[in-house]
């Protein structure tokens, strides 16, 4: 089994090389498009044009653009980055220091949103045929119809504005400071210092942000649950544990679920892609310093070095959450770890 | 009038018998009249600033203005009217954009699932390749390259979700090639073009409606994002993500403006979800008649 998964994993990194090398090569054409011109906006208002001169040839922009390309790859491999246009710093350091941030946001997001959709599912099966049925259905209509970004700004009127629950800027209270010995991980920094304050600021920060980026995953989850669950009810094993008189919820969890899991674990993966999409625009709305609120920085200031840095992680990402996703449906799925074995 | 085939004749009687279908084209058609009569419906024009009367409530609040039934925002421009004019911007984009993502998605997955080979080995991995993106990144760095601009938000939804057609109708179009009557076209004499246009396309056309309907509250979204962020119309266009950007800045005074804009983006949406939905489970029987 673990031989297996490694051997999905290898295949899976394997593939994945030449479709980032496409990818990167798009972005950088892409870009490259461009009709106005980064260095001029980033000058000072008095710079001559000979200061102008040796910042197009500091950021290699007086060469071809193959060539362009192919040194931006060449450095790329050596884990540079290059260097921000706009910020003036290191590409390198900006992402180390939003990533995490990033991560962070995005697996409390996906816990949050996997519990709802799996308690919502679960609940609308549970309730099948009663009025509870048509009230969740239809929360999951309205929840599929407004997205995330939108709900963002909602969460902020009603949670932050109206009533103010939660906070609703950035990731930490501004009068806590940050351990030294920093991870990144601002939870993980502040479990490991013993700052329960910190803890509880972080946590707080971060409901309201995930719980957006949950909304957008979560609706979904809870459809295909119900249905597949809805598939199970006919088996012969359901009728055999009803027929020994198991209770209605001990069917559900124990036989039930179980079945019906696999489409739900699949739906997942893709979701959890798609959420890393969703959080560029939240983590804006909420000042959140991840990769999404220092994307939409670059695009507005065309710093092509971090726009394109950025993209290339998010794609990263995104054949990363594929590839692992596979691996536990490998996993749970022993049809499929069968048919492995047989090739 | 076109002779509808007994097959067709059902499957549009099945569309109209369902709530969410009628539910769904009933939000459309009222959207696309609003858009069309917004000139005569609009108490205001969308631009007009009145900055004596800045950051009105709506009319059920005290202090309102009837003259404008949903309140101003901080430039004192109403609010009723913009969204009104904002209807225009919306439409205009969702069927621009979903219509072609269809044209591209739908001719690239109807070539790669009828020649197969290399054509489709080579279309296929350009849509792993485009799936790498989560599109929200992709619709950025494309509107970087090209330039803000309402026509450029279409085109980059256009290069962005192709794939979203071509992947489903290419798995249909291999469905539909294991049926009997292809070979026999074949045999018929029927050229390549003339298979794929009268055999191929009318066998997927039902998934083809389905998806263009979703694409289009989709698009909505994306205009909606793009133009929050100022990538899209001009700042002082009512267009409703202007809105949600402008309004968000005056939250605590105002909370309501922000309100609205959200709610017509939801409707629209939910109006496209819901004719997307209602076809899907409609046309879906037509697909379990002719396969079983």
């Amino acid at each position: 089994m673990a031989f297996l998964a490694l051997q999905l994993l290898i295949k899976r990194a394997f593939l994945a090389v030449p479709i980032l090398l496409c990818v990167s090569a798009l972005v950088f054409l892409i870009l490259r498009l461009l009709p106005a011109d980064p260095i001029a906006m980033s000058v000072p208002p008095g710079a001559t044009q000979a200061d102008y001169d040796m910042l197009r040839i500091s950021f290699g922009l007086d060469r071809s653009l193959p060539e362009q390309y192919l040194i931006w790859l060449g450095k790329l491999l050596h884990g540079d980055f290059g260097g921000s246009i706009f910020f003036r710093r290191p590409v390198m350091e900006l992402i180390s220091k939003a990533l995490p941030a990033t991560l962070e946001l995005v697996s409390f997001g996906f816990m949050l949103g996997v519990v709802i959709g799996i308690a919502g599912g679960l609940g609308m099966f549970m309730l099948r045929g009663r009025w509870g049925e048509q009230v969740l259905d239809g929360s999951t209509t309205v929840m599929m119809a407004i997205p995330e970004f939108l709900w963002a700004i909602l969460l902020i009127l009603f949670l932050g504005v109206l009533v103010p629950v939660f906070p609703f800027i950035g990731r930490l209270a501004p009068d806590l400071t940050l351990p030294p010995a920093a991870t990144g991980f601002l939870l993980v920094d502040a479990a490991l210092s013993l700052r329960f304050d910190l803890l509880m600021s972080v946590l707080a920060h971060m409901a309201l942000p995930a719980l957006a980026l949950a909304i957008g995953i979560a609706p979904l989850l809870m459809r295909v649950l119900r249905s597949s669950l809805l598939e199970t009810i006919h088996e012969d094993y359901v009728t055999q544990a009803r027929l020994r008189g198991t209770s209605e919820t001990r069917i559900v969890i124990r036989h039930a679920f179980p079945n019906a899991a696999l489409p739900t674990l699949s739906l997942i993966g893709v979701q959890g892609g798609f959420m890393f999409g969703g959080t560029v625009l939240v983590e804006m709305i909420f000042a959140y310093p991840g990769l999404g609120n220092l994307m939409i920085d670059a695009v507005r200031n065309h710093d092509l070095p971090v726009i394109q840095a950025v993209a290339l992680i998010y794609c990263i990402l995104v054949l990363g959450i594929n590839a692992v996703v596979d691996v536990i449906y490998l996993a749970v799925n022993p049809r499929l770890r069968l048919k492995g074995r047989a090739a | 009038m076109i002779a509808l085939s007994p097959r067709a004749k059902a499957a549009w009687q099945r569309c109209l018998a369902s709530p969410r279908v009628v539910a769904g084209a009933g939000l459309i058609v009222m959207l696309i009249v609003v858009a069309i009569l917004a000139p005569w419906l609009a108490p205001h024009d969308p631009q007009e600033q009145e900055l004596l009367s800045i950051l009105l409530p709506p009319f059920w609040m005290p202090d309102a203005d009837p003259a404008y039934p949903l309140g101003t925002d901080t430039l004192g421009r109403c609010i009723l009217s913009r969204l009104i004019y904002g209807t225009r911007i919306a439409l205009y984009v969702a069927g621009l954009a979903a219509s072609g993502a269809m044209l591209v998605g739908t001719v690239l997955a109807i070539v790669a699932g009828y020649f197969g080979g290399k054509i489709d080995w080579l279309i296929s991995r350009a849509v792993d390749i485009w799936m790498a993106f989560p599109p929200v990144v992709l619709a950025l760095i494309l509107l970087v390259g090209l330039g803000a601009g309402v026509n450029k938000v279409i085109l980059a939804i256009v290069l962005i979700d192709w794939t979203r057609f071509c992947r489903v109708i290419r798995s249909e179009v291999l469905v539909t090639m294991t049926l009997d009557y292809i070979p026999a076209a074949r045999i018929l004499g029927f050229s390549h073009s003339q298979i794929m246009l009268k055999e191929i396309l009318p066998a997927v056309t039902p998934l083809i409606i389905t998806v263009l309907s979703i694409e289009m509250g989709i698009a909505v979204i994306v205009e909606a994002i793009m133009s929050f962020v100022g990538m899209s119309v001009e700042s002082n266009v009512a267009a409703w993500g202007v809105m949600i950007a402008d309004a968000r800045t005056t939250m605590h005074q105002s909370p309501l403006s922000v309100v609205f804009p959200i709610a017509a983006i939801f409707l629209t949406v939910l109006a496209f979800n819901l004719l997307g939905d209602g076809l899907r489970r409609a046309l879906d029987g037509r697909l379990v008649q002719r396969n079983g």
